[in-house]
């Protein structure tokens, strides 16, 4: 994923319901801020999932420092429309759709408009320029919809531009996609958990992107149960039958375990030992189907994620943080201003 | 390990809340998010019922291929087949279907359509196509009007039905009543035919203002879409007195006391926090609200603690002694782990009042087969 933070434009975050998805584009976000760029990351579904990553109660549709060199903005579909009517010069317009409630007819008249709104202010974010050849963001992180619809997602612009062969539509979806098809600016990752059902929905969500002609650069594998004991956990179903080894060992060091401690502690280690054998099938399964793309295995936390210290030690297996990065981000900028 | 097996099979002191509903209810609803096993649960507690001697059918949306499989739906059918119960004596029965939600809009409309040409012309409408699916909510209400249509069939005791894994899935709670706005607008009629509906004069404002939400929507979608909204509107004239009041009696019924809700979730935090919506929007609505499930529950046994002293002392002893203190780090991990789990499932219940929960520990296998439905109902209904 390294290489992906420090190039990319655009990272796509899909992946079945339930994975992570939120969790890992939060991840990947402070990733490559801690790699020094500038980083946007955006909601669309209007969960506010990455709020209490960034330890905030809410997001707006607004775009908020909330770490050390990211941004976070939750975008609103109702505002997207404001601003997109306003661009277009029919402001007024966009005033009476809010006095009448009739957004929602505007959508349905147009499906996939909703979509198009969303994936057109995330392009507007990623494309943004301070001034001439100074982006806003150097990254923008996207949490997109599941796997299921975010082929749809990112096509709507396309689907809706077929209805108009020229005009403001049609140019901003020849854009969108400029953006979108180029593998040197947009990367889509998929997250996955080591189970059954994610592993083969994972599998066929790539195969889906790749049709669709979406640039698929990896696969993040979430909550992964750590192998501790390795090849010493063959030695437990032995230990389950005669634990006397372990009562030497414990008996030596003075801690007070008898035989039915020990034979819980040899239990649950065994039943963690199953689901790491399983684990390990899944991954080769799904690394054996990914032809290549890289995979990054995050670890399971047993608190649970639960805020910015967390979505920080996930980022650290997502990629460390840079020796240049490090150094105070004010006197960088300077040095960046001094060689510009 | 036994002590520790025995403990996770002992029944607990109350019954589970389940049991009451899988005997008495006529329609249970699963929800929750993805991932959780809300399909599995659903299949789970058809098959309890019929097997307890109910005439039971499971409807679901998307379930695993294997287990698909179990329950003979390896094809996408809008009608119920029987599910083979081998050595199944009694007045049971489980049928299953797998929900066509889009099939199921286009049955709606040939049934309160005046005749089969209008039929015809609203399904033949590029905008009802559209419509029918992406308008929110559109095709979870569809499985609710299903599911009211084989309620009304008396040919079940007891339908299990469970709901997309989305959060949009309760959006069925609104879907009739967005639809009936959509259909019945009389601002969204006067768009398509700005000319014809509004006389001269006094509308005049307003005409102004529909003739430029016109141009507008002329240029996001083309000029042929509008046309075919128009034709769409044209087409379903008088059908929305028909359409209203169906969506009355499923709404009804959803409500009635026969019906229960199952929010289905695991102990994680997206998840529970998932459910704490889904049980909010539901209490918003008035539906009943039966159980919480909370699948793949960890549990750590009983072990006494360790003093870090003691810890050091067997790192030092070799490979046995360094074993013992890794295999006691892991109890460590699974206690945080299981805490953890228990501080959020309470956490939910604070938030909603007299909710009955069902704790299923995380089982070693997949549930793909009769057989494993059968092992998960024990959990459920213990």
């Amino acid at each position: 994923m390294l290489e992906v933070l420090d190039r990319a434009r655009l990272v796509v975050v899909t992946g079945k319901g339930g994975t992570g998805k939120t969790t890992v584009a939060a991840g990947l976000a402070v990733a490559a801020a801690g790699r020094g760029r500038r980083v946007l990351v955006a909601e669309v579904e209007g969960r506010q999932g990455l709020a209490g990553l960034f330890g905030r109660a809410e997001l707006e549709h607004r775009e908020v420092r909330v770490g050390d060199g990211v941004h976070a903005l939750a975008v609103d579909p109702d505002e997207s429309l404001r601003e997109y009517l306003a661009r277009y010069g029919f402001a007024p317009l966009a005033r009476l759709l809010t006095w009448a409630h009739l957004n929602r007819f505007i959508t349905a008249a147009a499906p996939g408009l909703g979509d198009v709104l969303l994936v057109g202010k995330v392009w507007e974010a990623a494309t943004r320029e301070l001034r001439p050849g100074s982006a806003a963001y150097d990254l923008v992180v996207l949490d997109a919809p599941p796997t299921g619809r975010v082929v749809p997602f990112l096509r709507a612009p396309e689907t809706v531009a077929e209805l108009a062969r020229v005009g403001p539509i049609r140019s901003q979806a020849d854009r969108v996609r400029a953006l979108l098809d180029d593998p040197g600016l947009t990367a889509v990752a998929l997250t996955c958990l080591p189970e059954e059902l994610p592993v083969a929905e994972t599998l066929e969500g790539v195969a889906a992107l790749r049709r669709a002609g979406l640039p698929v650069a990896g696969v993040v594998a979430n909550r992964v149960t750590g192998d501790r004991l390795g090849g010493r956990a063959g030695r437990l179903a032995a230990l389950a039958g005669d634990p006397a080894p372990l009562a030497a060992a414990a008996a030596a060091a003075g801690a007070d375990l008898d035989g039915a401690a020990l034979g819980t502690l040899v239990g649950e280690a065994r039943d963690r030992q199953r689901q790491v054998t399983r684990e390990r099938r899944l991954l080769k399964e799904l690394r054996g189907g990914l032809d290549g793309l890289p995979l990054v295995e995050l670890p399971f936390l047993a608190g649970g994620v639960a805020g910015p210290d967390e979505v920080r030690a996930l980022a650290g297996h997502l990629g460390p943080a840079s020796a240049e990065a490090r150094a105070p981000r004010r006197a960088r900028r300077a040095a960046g201003a001094a060689r510009g | 390990m036994t002590r520790q097996r025995a403990a996770r099979t002992r029944a607990p002191a109350v019954a589970s809340p389940l049991a009451e509903l899988a005997r008495t209810a006529r329609i249970v609803v699963c929800c929750g998010s993805g991932g959780v096993g809300k399909t599995t649960t659903a299949a789970a507690v058809a098959l309890w019922a019929a097997e307890g001697g109910r005439r039971t059918c499971v409807l679901t949306i998307d379930p695993a291929r294997r287990l698909a499989q179990a329950l003979g739906l390896d094809l996408l059918s809008n009608a119920p087949r029987p599910v083979k119960l081998p050595g199944m004596a009694g007045p049971g029965s489980l049928d299953a279907m797998m929900l066509d939600m889009r099939r199921t809009f286009d049955e709606v409309i040939e049934r309160y359509a005046r005749d089969p040409d209008q039929a015809d012309r609203i399904l033949a409408n590029r905008f009802y196509r559209r419509l029918s699916s992406t308008l929110a909510g559109t095709q979870e209400y569809m499985a609710m009007e299903k599911l009211y249509e084989l309620h009304e069939s008396q040919r079940y005791d007891l339908l299990v039905v469970d709901t997309p894994p989305t959060r949009s899935a309760l959006d069925f709670l609104d879907a009739p009543e967005n639809l009936n706005e959509l259909l019945d607008a009389r601002a969204f009629r006067l768009l398509i035919a700005p000319a014809q509906r509004i006389g001269r004069g006094y509308l005049r404002g307003l005409n102004l203002a529909t003739t430029a939400m016109t141009k507008m929507v002329r240029r996001v979608s083309g000029s042929e879409l509008l046309a075919e909204v128009g034709e769409f509107f044209a087409a379903f004239e008088g059908m929305y007195d028909g359409f209203k009041e169906r969506a009355g009696l499923v709404y009804d019924q959803l409500r009635h006391p026969s019906t229960a809700f199952v929010v289905v979730a695991t102990p994680d935090g997206p998840a529970l926090r998932e459910a704490a919506y889904f049980a909010g929007r539901l209490a918003a609505d008035r539906m009943p609200l039966g159980a919480l499930v909370v699948n793949r529950i960890h549990r750590a046994g009983t072990v006494p603690r360790v003093p870090a002293a003691a810890r050091r002392r067997l790192a030092d002893l070799g490979a046995d002694g360094r074993l013992l203190a890794d295999l006691l780090e892991l109890h460590d991990g699974l206690e945080t782990l299981a805490a953890a789990e228990q501080r959020r499932v309470r956490d939910l219940l604070a938030t909603v009042p007299n909710l009955g929960v069902v704790q299923v520990p995380l089982l070693p296998d997949d549930v793909h087969d009769l057989e494993g439905l059968r092992r998960l109902g024990r959990y459920l209904f213990a």
